[in-house]
């Protein structure tokens, strides 16, 4: 059964989106699997807004105040944050389901039981969470993804899984 | 975007995403198609089985892409009636930029309106 990629949107958006015009990226990076998953050191990396403890909340007064922008910051959520932690700040989705469980958008805990059972090596110390909602990704693409790519090295990063929102 | 910059960076990443459309029109190294609502990449929330069988298919895909580009779609239901669904994921207060439209489009509607009547005064 194929995906229907604009189920959930109302209609006038799934159009917008639809006819966006998009540049692919060519070639495709590709960056094999170098180890088996067993012995694969694994990083989370979400755009739902998520922040843990007392980080400070992606900025919402910014972007009431031009709809235009979103904070292109990210926050860093260490493997043994609890779930009484968790903080979600995405003013596109409703964040409910976040807030009682964090791994319906960032699976860390889900990822510590496949570590438990040597399913994957390991999961990294932390993981990161960005705000989704970028008309203009500048910023990611010259700023906080490299440094994000810098952090995962220095933790021995095999690979990623990501989710978008 | 992110997925990338991360595998140029030399990462072995996996998107799951509700939008393989757009993942197929970017280019994403490679993909897990879900049909779930947005905000829920994994799945329902305290639904361990659900989350852990989306994990496992981007784990199986990492191992098995041979080349870049590869979209997996899932064959998982969502367990919630469509319409709820539809609903449910979406925010209680419109974000700024819904707001904005939909203000516009009020402003519009009223202009329209007001110009109508104007013209109806002046026959």
């Amino acid at each position: 059964m194929p995906v229907d990629s604009f189920k959930y949107l109302p209609g006038s958006i799934a159009a917008y989106y639809r006819n966006m015009p998009v540049q692919k990226l060519e070639p495709v990076p590709f960056t094999p699997l170098a180890k088996p998953l067993s012995e694969s050191r694994f990083a989370l990396v979400t755009t739902a807004g998520v922040t843990a403890g007392d980080q400070p909340p992606f900025d919402q007064e910014g972007e009431r105040r031009n709809p235009m922008w979103g904070d292109p910051t990210y926050r860093h959520i260490s493997r043994d944050v609890r779930q009484d932690e968790i903080g979600a700040w995405h003013m596109h989705i409703n964040n409910r389901d976040i807030l009682e469980d964090v791994d319906v958008v960032l699976p860390i805990h889900r990822l510590l039981e496949l570590e438990a059972v040597g399913a994957i090596g390991s999961l990294a110390p932390t993981s990161y969470s960005f705000m989704g909602y970028q008309m203009d990704n500048r910023e990611w693409r010259e700023k906080y993804a490299p440094e994000v790519a810098g952090l995962m090295k220095d933790e021995a990063v095999d690979a990623v899984l990501l989710t978008p929102a | 975007m992110l997925a990338q910059i991360f595998e140029a960076t030399g990462f072995s990443t996996v998107l799951v995403t509700n939008m393989p459309y757009w993942a197929e029109k970017m280019g994403t190294p490679r993909t897990i198609g879900v049909e779930f609502p947005y905000g829920h990449m994994l799945g329902t929330p305290g639904n361990r089985e659900m989350q852990m069988a989306v994990i496992r298919e981007a784990l199986s895909l990492l191992e098995d892409a041979q080349k870049p580009g590869v979209i997996r779609e899932l064959d998982i239901e969502w367990p919630q009636p469509f319409d709820e669904a539809k609903r449910d994921w979406q925010p209680a207060e419109p974000s700024p930029i819904v707001a904005m439209m939909l203000e516009q489009r009020r402003k519009a509607a009223q202009q329209a309106h007001a110009g109508g009547e104007a013209g109806s005064t002046q026959s």
